[in-house]
């Protein structure tokens, strides 16, 4: 095979920042990777680590979280919570070995149209050149197997 | 007279003056090293308490017994440091009122059991911030910094075998004294957050949650070490967290009755060089 991996990646995104930029980054007639899949949040304080197992689960190569600067959340406080619990889950993550480089987080806001636009290009280049994610995809695999009695 | 003795003593005083409703302590097992909880309400049941160093189990979790502190009567308790801090941390998490606590504090090192003086959780707090200072060093386990120098590569394939055995008991919630939520995520069917099934996707995601649910709030009891009949190493994965939290947050769970809760609480200097 000699086809182009085309990796699978979730962004989970805040409507206020992350999502207005990716906005701003279109009607700015940026070109970036179609890679993506976004879906957008109230808040990256509503982001549960569930969504990145689920995202996980259903197969995606990569997962990226993104959401206000600090300071800068409609809610005041939501991406300050947020922080700490990617700093916890990170960890987690770490050391039951799925890669830091298949999970990133951002803060881009509203007016970086251009960094959302970069940030997906690199960030599908650089899922691309890690490849499919073999090891989550054998456990996915597993539970697609018919019964045996 | 033995500290056996002296705290059987001591219970049976507790229940006839009527001070406590009830004394959570132990009795002999099924097999001579095993003790099981004894849920004292007469002064004759004291009779069969035991206190050694077999006495492991932390018994906070059977506080939060349905209806259990609801008449808000005073229960006397049995714990060992780990099971104080508990107690700090279901207060401060509003589970219950650590004024109805009495707490029947021991410790054993090397087969040997001691008293710990106090009543009320407020007056361990010196103990504990001991436990504190010691924890960088108590939390070190060799099979935990030899996982940390696997690729990750590795690590999933370590995980993986572990996992993979999991039964999904759920053995190591209902051990655990802080898994007290009424409706646990992994019985959530609508979503249907984690894997039911025993495949080791489900069962990887059932352990991330609940290693992720006990960050910060964990006391290392060892309780669902125990309770796990493949015996996955939960533990060690606690101890993570633990030492993650500590080295980021400087959180120590369980220092007070009022401590805040680590993912609860934030401060806006907090760490985030992982943020692009």
């Amino acid at each position: 095979m000699n086809e182009i991996f085309e990796p699978k990646i979730v962004a989970f995104v805040c409507t206020y920042c992350t999502y207005a930029g990716a906005d701003l980054a279109g009607t700015s007639r940026l070109k970036y990777a179609p890679n993506v899949r976004i879906v957008r949040l109230p808040c990256t304080g509503r982001i549960s680590p569930m969504f990145i197992l689920k995202a996980l689960q259903k197969g995606a190569d990569g997962v990226l979280i993104s959401g206000c600067h600090p300071g800068d959340c409609h809610f005041t406080h939501g991406n300050y919570h947020a922080r700490r619990r990617w700093m916890v889950f990170r960890a987690l993550l770490e050391f039951t070995g799925i890669p830091s480089e298949r999970v990133k987080y951002s803060w881009i806001s509203a007016a970086e149209g251009g960094k959302f636009a970069d940030l997906m290009n690199s960030i599908t280049e650089d899922i691309r050149k890690l490849g499919p994610f073999d090891q989550y995809n054998a456990l996915i695999k597993e539970t697609e197997a018919p019964a045996t009695f | 007279m033995t500290i056996q003795e002296t705290y059987k003593a001591r219970v049976k005083k507790l229940l006839a003056s009527g001070t406590v409703k009830m004394v959570i302590g132990y009795k002999p097992g099924t097999t001579a090293d095993r003790r099981r909880p004894h849920f004292i309400r007469t002064p004759e049941e004291a009779d069969q308490l035991v206190l050694d160093s077999a006495c492991i189990t932390n018994l906070s979790g059977y506080l939060l017994s349905e209806g259990l502190l609801s008449d808000e009567k005073a229960v006397a308790i049995f714990l060992k440091p780990d099971g104080i801090r508990s107690i700090n941390i279901l207060a401060a998490e509003a589970q219950l009122n650590s004024e109805q606590i009495l707490i029947l504090g021991f410790d054993s090192n090397d087969n040997q059991v001691t008293a710990l003086e106090g009543e009320k959780v407020e007056e361990f707090t010196t103990l504990i911030e001991s436990i504190k200072e010691q924890a960088p060093e108590a939390l070190k386990n060799p099979l935990l910094e030899q996982i940390e120098g696997m690729t990750p590569k590795e690590r999933f394939a370590f995980w993986q075998g572990e996992f993979s055995r999991c039964i999904k008991c759920y053995a190591c919630r209902q051990a655990c004294p802080m898994c007290y939520c009424r409706r646990c995520i992994v019985d959530c069917n609508q979503p249907q957050w984690v894997n039911t099934s025993s495949h080791t996707l489900g069962n990887f995601e059932w352990n991330i949650v609940r290693a992720f649910h006990l960050s910060g709030r964990c006391v290392g009891c060892g309780n669902c070490d125990r309770a796990c009949p493949v015996n996955i190493p939960l533990r060690l994965i606690n101890a993570k967290m633990a030492q993650e939290v500590l080295g980021a947050f400087d959180h120590f769970s369980g220092m007070s009755h009022t401590q805040e809760p680590v993912l609860a609480s934030f401060k806006k200097d907090d760490s985030e060089t992982f943020i692009l």
